[in-house]
């Protein structure tokens, strides 16, 4: 179980969630992955995300501008 | 059951650099949702989609906007249609030349870019489509 960081910071939509997708390629069941995202886009399009392919938003918070979400990887 | 894929099929059709935003940034978000994508490149469009393409012109009634769209998008980092267009084929998104398309205009399979994966009818891609969202652009 891994702790995945995507720094996605400065780039525009749908940059985040296609960073994400990557992500999501190499993940397992069980990881967490953390998407870094100044991109305020990111909020529904991280929940949509996980909507569509069966994931959890565990977490969102801001901080300093800076948007953190957070997906718990339940599905493969 | 499990349910039916999702699918968006893209007809790009229009051959002005405005509309190979909408291409770029709707292909890759769909793409990494996990949709099969289908684009069919006809008409103008195809012009952009042969070797050594010079970038697609703006529509004249938007022109005087145009630096300031380019300077914008480049604020916020937009990567260009292409690399975009790039990015959901790495996802999956498959790219076919109108045939009809590519013969009125003497465009023949090895004049087209690598963006494209194949030459195909109009039957073939609503086949394709069928059951999916599609969109003309």
């Amino acid at each position: 179980m891994a702790n995945i960081v995507v720094d996605a910071r400065g780039s525009s939509c749908p940059g985040p969630v296609v960073e994400l997708s990557k992500a999501y390629r190499n993940a397992k069941v069980g990881d967490i992955i953390e998407v870094w995202a100044t991109d305020p886009g990111i909020k529904a399009d991280a929940k949509a995300w996980a909507d569509k392919t069966k994931n959890q938003i565990i977490g969102i918070k801001e901080e300093e501008g800076v948007i953190k979400v957070s997906i718990k990887i339940v599905n493969r | 059951m499990p349910k039916k894929k999702s699918k968006l099929s893209i007809i790009m059709f229009s051959g002005t650099a405005d509309k190979f935003l909408p291409l770029g940034i709707l292909s890759q978000a769909a793409a990494a949702m996990g949709f099969e994508v289908n684009i069919f490149v006809t008409g103008w469009a195809l012009l952009s989609f042969t070797k050594n393409a010079k970038e697609p012109p703006f529509p004249n009634e938007f022109k005087d906007m145009a630096p300031a769209l380019m300077s914008g998008l480049k604020k916020m980092n937009a990567k260009p249609w292409q690399e975009m267009l790039k990015e959901a084929k790495e996802m999956g998104a498959k790219v076919y030349a109108c045939s009809t398309m590519a013969g009125v205009m003497n465009i023949k399979k090895e004049d087209l870019n690598e963006l494209v994966d194949d030459i195909v009818g109009a039957a073939t891609f609503l086949e394709m489509a069928e059951g999916g969202e599609t969109l003309f652009i």
